[in-house]
C-alpha cells in the first residue's frame, strides 16, 4: 500500500450536530482520516457507552449555544446533522442561509424520511426507519414477522451514506468552489439497494417473499458441527461446490443444470444441509479457499476480535473508556493514513475549539 | 444550477456483480464518467443472471443489471489478450481511478496490478474491493455479500431469539455496504491527491466495512466478553417495540414506544388506557402480553392506516414496506424517489433516484445502463484516438464485441 501515513483529511474541519448514531457514524471515519471533527453535544447524551466508544473516538467536543454554533458552522468545511427537518433552521442555522454566507460549505442533513414529503416529520426509531426502507420486509422467514438486523442498521447505513456523500460534496467544493446541502433519508438510502428484489418488483410486479436462511439449495446458512456456516454458489461455482463436497449424491447431473436444479431444490437442499451438519467451520473455510467456492462461517464479534487475519491487517483500534480499553473497528480500509482516537469528555474542548476555529480568546 | 461534485472525473470500472457496480453507480450519480469494462468472454454476470423470457439479447435487457449500472459507459475488452491489456492501460492513462472487486489474486494474474497501473498513470487511484482484502491469511477466501455478512459478525447478531438461529439479511447486505464505503474511498483518495499529487492503492476488504456496521458490538465484546443477543424486533433501551400483523396477507406495521410519552400516546390510540401507567420495567416484563394487545388493534387496519393513525397520535410507526409497496409509497412518490428512464429495448420501470440529494446540484439520472460494448467506438476512437478500421480487427480477434460469447449457453 502506498503513502499510508499521511492523513487524507488533515486540516478539514467537520462540525457534527445532533447527537444520534447516524451523524456520529457519518463523521467517525472522517476523524480517523485526520479531519478535526467537533461534536456539539446536545443536552442529554443519547448514545450508549458502547456506541460512544466506537462513534466518538477522535472527536473534540464542545458545548455551544445557537449563536456560537452558527459561528462554528461557518468556520467548518462540512456540517453533519441528524436533527428533525427544520430543527437546524429553528436554531438559526438554516442550511440554505449558511450556504449563502459560505458558498463552499457542505451541509449534510440525515433524517429517517428526508426534509420534504408528507412523512418528513414522522417519528422514527431505528426499527421504524428500517421498516420504511424495504430491507426489513425481506429478512426473516415467511411464517414469522419480518426481522430487523442486529445493531442499528437503519441509522448506521444512513451514517455510512452520509460520510461518503459528504466527502463527494466536499471534493466538489474543492474543485468547483461550490458546496451544497445534502438531504439524505434512511428510507431513500435503503430503497435504492434492494438487490434484485426491488427492480424485479418494479419491473414485473413480483412479490418478494422472506426466504429465511435459504435463497436456494446452494445459497444459504446451514447448521454445522460448531455453529452455523453457509455457501453462496452461483451457477459458475456450482460444479466446484459439488466436487468439493465429495458426496456421490451431490454429483447427480441434474444438480449441475440450473433449470433442473431449481426443480430439485428441496431435495438438493436436504443433501446440502446433511453435508454441512458434521463439518466444522474451519474445515469448511479451508475447503472453500482450496476449491475457490464462496463458503462462510457465522462468526461473532468475539470471533473477529480473535481473528489472526484481522490482527495482521491491524483492523481494531484500542479506545480507552471508563470501563477499560475497548477494541473497536478502526480503519475501514488500507492505503491512506488513519489515526486511532481518544474519547473526550462532553464539552471538554469548548475553549480550545473556539480558539482554533474562531480565534476567540478563552 | 450548481455542478455535480464529480464532474470531470473519469473512472475505469472493472467491477462486477453488485458491490463494485453499486459504488460506481453512486459515483456516476455524483457526475463521474464511468467506463465499465467487460470482456466478451467474462462479462458482468448480473447481465445474464435473470434472462427475460424470449429476450433475444438478454445481456442488454436485464432490469437487475440496469438498476445498478445506469449512467455508465460500456467498453468491451478481453484483458486476457495482450492487445486488450494495452488498450486498457491506454484508458487508465486517461482515468483518475480504477476500481475492481475481483478475488484478491485476479488483478495481478491479469497482468494489470498496481505497479503496472502506476506506470500507465503515475497518480492513479486503485480501489480493490476483495472480500477479505489483499493481505493476510484470509485473502484467498471467496466472498460474496451473503458470505461477507456471516464472516463480519452481522448474521450472528440477527435472530428471532427463540430458536438460536442466526439469520442472513434479506439482501446481500455486504455488497451495498462495501459499495457505499468504496465510493467514499474514491473521493477520499482524490481529496488527498489534490494536496499531495500522489495516487493511492486502497485495499478495501468488504468484510471489514461490514464489521464497522456493528462497531458498538465490538466494544461490548471486548469490554465485557458479550456475545450477540438475538432480540427479534425488540430494543434494548425501550419498550414495547415490534413488528405487528395488520389486515391482509403478510402485512405488517413497525411500532416503537421510545419513551413514556409515546407509550401513553400508543395506549390512547389503541384504546388501552388501563395500560398507561405501566413504567418501562413493567413494559419490558410484560412485553409478550403488550404485543398481543397491540396486535389486536393493528390487525384491524392496513399497515398504512395503522401507521398514519399512530403518527397522528405521536407514536413512532411505519408500514413495513415490501418491494411492491415501496414503489407505491406516497411519501417516496412526493419526494421523486423513483425515476423512469427510457430504454431502447425495455419498457420503462421505476428505478431509484439518487439517494444523495444535493439540494442545488440536483443529481438526475441521465441514461439507462449501457448496452454491451455500446461505447467501444466512443472510447477507443474518440477518447483514445484509434482509427475506426481498428474496431473490426479487434472484433475479429474477440478483443471487443457487442455480445458476450457463449451467453446464450448460460
Amino acid at each position: 500500500m502506498s503513502h499510508g501515513e499521511e492523513l487524507p483529511l488533515a486540516g478539514v474541519r467537520v462540525l457534527e450536530i445532533g447527537g444520534g448514531v447516524a451523524a456520529a457514524f457519518a463523521t467517525r471515519w472522517m476523524a480517523g482520516f485526520g479531519a478535526d471533527v467537533v461534536r456539539s453535544d446536545a443536552g442529554r447524551e443519547t448514545l450508549g457507552r458502547d456506541e460512544q466508544a466506537f462513534l466518538l473516538a477522535g472527536k473534540r467536543r464542545v458545548g455551544a449555544g445557537d449563536a456560537r454554533l452558527r459561528e462554528l458552522a461557518l468556520a467548518a468545511d462540512i456540517v453533519v446533522e441528524d436533527g428533525a427537518p427544520g430543527a437546524l433552521a429553528a436554531r438559526g442555522l438554516d442550511p440554505r442561509e449558511l450556504q449563502r454566507a459560505k458558498p463552499a460549505l457542505v451541509v449534510v442533513s440525515l433524517t429517517p424520511f428526508g426534509q420534504t414529503g408528507p412523512a418528513a416529520h414522522w417519528r422514527a426509531s431505528n426499527l421504524v426507519a428500517h421498516a420504511a426502507g424495504g430491507v426489513l420486509s425481506l429478512t426473516g422467514v415467511a411464517s414469522r414477522p419480518p426481522l430487523q438486523n442486529g445493531g442499528n442498521q437503519a441509522w448506521m447505513m444512513l451514517g455510512l451514506n452520509g460520510c461518503s456523500a459528504a466527502l463527494a460534496a466536499y471534493f466538489g467544493a474543492l474543485v468547483h468552489g461550490e458546496g451544497d446541502w445534502l438531504d439524505l433519508s434512511a428510507q431513500d438510502c435503503a430503497a435504492g439497494m434492494l438487490e434484485l428484489y426491488g427492480p424485479r418488483a418494479a419491473f414485473e410486479n413480483t412479490e418478494a417473499p422472506r426466504l429465511g436462511n435459504r435463497v436456494h439449495a446452494i445459497w444459504g446458512i446451514f447448521p454445522c458441527a460448531d455453529g452455523f456456516a453457509g455457501v453462496c454458489a452461483l451457477q459458475r461455482q456450482a460444479p466446484a461446490f459439488f466436487a468439493m463436497t465429495g458426496e456421490p449424491a451431490l454429483a447427480d447431473p441434474r444438480f449441475l443444470d440450473p433449470g433442473q436444479r431449481l426443480t430439485a431444490d428441496a431435495e438438493l437442499g436436504a443433501l446440502v444441509e446433511d453435508w454441512f451438519r458434521d463439518k466444522k467451520k474451519h474445515e469448511l473455510l479451508e475447503m472453500g479457499e482450496k476449491h475457490k467456492v464462496p463458503i462462510g462461517a457465522v462468526q461473532t464479534p468475539l470471533d473477529l476480535l480473535a481473528s489472526p487475519g484481522l490482527a495482521e491487517r491491524e483492523f481494531f483500534d484500542p479506545v480507552v473508556t471508563p470501563a477499560g480499553v475497548a477494541r473497536v473497528p478502526g480503519r475501514p480500509y488500507l492505503g491512506v493514513g488513519w489515526r486511532a482516537g481518544e474519547l473526550h469528555a462532553p464539552a471538554a474542548d469548548t475553549d480550545a475549539v473556539a480558539r482554533d476555529w474562531l480565534g476567540a480568546k478563552s | 444550477m450548481k455542478r455535480l461534485p464529480l464532474e470531470g472525473v473519469r473512472i475505469a470500472d472493472l467491477s462486477m456483480m453488485w458491490a463494485g457496480p453499486f459504488a460506481t453507480r453512486l459515483l456516476a450519480e455524483m457526475g463521474a464518467e464511468i467506463v465499465k469494462i467487460e470482456s466478451p468472454r467474462a462479462w458482468d454476470n448480473v447481465r445474464t443472471l435473470l434472462p427475460q423470457p424470449g429476450a433475444t439479447e438478454p445481456w442488454n435487457t436485464s432490469y437487475y443489471f440496469n438498476d445498478y449500472n445506469r449512467d455508465k459507459k460500456s467498453l468491451t475488452l478481453d484483458l486476457s489478450q495482450p492487445r486488450g491489456r494495452e488498450l486498457f492501460l491506454e484508458l487508465v492513462a486517461q482515468c483518475d481511478c480504477v476500481i475492481e472487486n475481483y478475488r484478491a489474486d485476479v488483478l495481478d494474474k491479469l497482468g494489470i496490478g498496481w505497479e503496472i497501473l502506476r506506470k500507465a498513470r503515475p497518480d492513479v487511484i486503485l480501489i480493490s474491493m476483495a472480500g477479505f482484502g489483499k493481505t493476510g491469511p484470509e485473502q484467498r477466501l471467496v466472498g460474496f455479500g451473503p458470505i461477507i455478512e456471516q464472516m463480519a459478525g452481522m448474521a450472528s447478531t440477527t435472530g428471532y431469539g427463540d430458536d438460536g438461529v442466526p439469520y442472513k439479511t434479506g439482501i446481500s447486505y455486504g455488497d451495498p455496504i462495501g459499495g457505499i464505503a468504496a465510493a467514499g474511498a474514491v473521493v477520499l483518495a482524490m481529496i488527498a491527491r489534490r494536496r499531495t499529487g500522489r495516487g493511492a492503492w486502497i485495499d478495501l476488504a468488504q468484510r471489514e466495512t461490514m464489521a464497522q456496521m456493528l462497531g458498538p458490538a465490538f466494544a461490548a465484546a471486548s469490554l465485557r466478553g458479550e456475545s450477540p443477543v438475538h432480540r427479534g424486533n425488540r430494543d434494548p433501551h425501550f419498550a414495547p417495540q415490534g413488528v405487528y400483523r395488520c389486515a391482509g396477507r403478510d402485512q405488517w406495521v413497525a411500532i416503537s414506544a421510545r419513551d413514556d410519552r409515546e407509550w401513553w400516546a400508543l395506549c390512547a390510540a389503541i384504546g388501552a388506557p388501563e395500560l398507561e401507567s405501566l413504567e418501562l420495567a413493567e413494559r419490558r416484563q410484560r412485553h409478550d402480553e403488550l404485543d398481543r394487545r397491540i396486535e389486536r388493534w393493528t390487525a384491524l387496519f392496513l399497515p398504512r392506516e395503522a401507521a398514519e393513525s399512530l403518527q397522528r397520535a405521536g407514536v413512532s410507526a411505519a408500514p413495513v414496506l415490501d418491494c411492491n409497496a415501496i414503489h407505491q409509497d406516497p411519501h417516496l412518490a412526493a419526494r421523486g424517489s423513483w425515476v423512469e428512464l427510457p430504454h431502447p429495448k425495455m419498457k420503462a420501470w421505476k428505478q431509484p433516484a439518487s439517494a444523495w440529494r444535493l439540494v442545488e446540484a440536483k443529481p438526475l439520472l441521465r441514461r439507462h445502463a449501457p448496452l454491451f460494448g455500446e461505447h467501444n467506438r466512443e472510447i477507443l476512437c474518440g477518447l483514445l484516438g484509434h482509427p475506426e478500421r481498428e474496431l473490426a480487427e479487434l472484433e475479429g480477434a474477440g478483443i471487443i464485441g457487442d455480445a458476450p460469447i457463449g451467453a446464450r449457453e448460460g
